[in-house]
């Protein structure tokens, strides 16, 4: 099995870190009773109530199933 | 038909793909709605559409087809047969396809995998149409009343009335689907409280 020579310094450990980038999810903004949400498209959201327990998967008006 | 598969198959092997394809057919048959991962749902619903089209078939040679695949290896599945030819199919009588309805649900905990709700459609056809039948029935009901009198007095007058009633069930249309909006938000408002 191949192994490296040398080990690998902390320079170069952290420069190629540095790359490693956080991607923005495609969300979409809506506005319910005057609140603005954010959502992921085309997927099921969780319905909560007050307390913010989830009850189940809604999508379009949809029961889809329980959370 | 459903367009044949490229590339790698589900599970280990093409023998096991048809195994697996054929338990979840035969589950979604029996439960009428089953969470798995997106790809197998994917899979899934052109093998499962193709068995239903079999059901409303319906005859002799398309039963013991159906039974081949899903109940081959296992005899409890002829009940699940036999509820796809006798339930399932008649539900979807007037439905020319798209027997099934796949919902992505977000990622499974553990592998992060990407799941969904496929789900069989078993709501009759286009309700929207239904609606606006019982708003012409309706109105149908409620105007009589009124151009009763007119009619009596002139026959001339019986296809104005006629023109005044379909407008009339134009209106009752839309106002039955704010009806159902504004019911939609107080739904919500009362899970909020």
């Amino acid at each position: 099995m191949a192994v490296p020579k040398r080990k690998m310094s902390r320079s170069n450990t952290r420069a190629r870190r540095s790359q490693w980038k956080a991607t923005v999810p495609p969300l979409v903004k809506s506005v319910e009773n005057g609140r603005v949400t954010y959502r992921l498209p085309h997927q099921a959201q969780v319905v909560t109530d007050s307390a913010g327990t989830p009850l189940f998967l809604e999508y379009k008006g949809r029961k889809v199933a329980d959370a | 038909m459903p367009t044949p598969t490229k590339g790698p198959r589900l599970g280990g092997g093409p023998a096991h793909e048809r195994i697996m394809l054929a338990n979840l057919s035969a589950n979604l048959f029996e439960h009428k709605k089953i969470t798995t991962t997106v790809t197998k749902a994917k899979r899934l619903r052109p093998f499962a559409e193709r068995l239903i089209t079999f059901a409303k078939k319906g005859d002799l040679a398309s039963r013991r087809k159906v039974q081949g695949i899903i109940s081959a290896k296992n005899r409890t599945n002829k009940t699940i047969v036999h509820e796809l030819f006798t339930v399932i199919a008649p539900a979807m009588a007037n439905r020319e396809g798209g027997y099934t309805r796949i919902t992505k649900i977000g990622n499974r905990h553990g592998d992060n995998a990407p799941m969904a709700v496929i789900e069989l459609v078993m709501e009759p056809v286009s309700p929207k149409q239904a609606v606006v039948q019982e708003a012409e029935k309706a109105t149908e009901t409620a105007a009589p009343a009124a151009p009763a009198a007119e009619t009596e007095a002139t026959e001339a007058p019986v296809n104005e009335a006629e023109t005044a009633e379909a407008p009339a069930a134009e209106t009752e249309a839309p106002a039955a689907a704010e009806a159902d909006s504004t019911e939609a938000p107080a739904e919500e408002k009362s899970e909020d409280k």
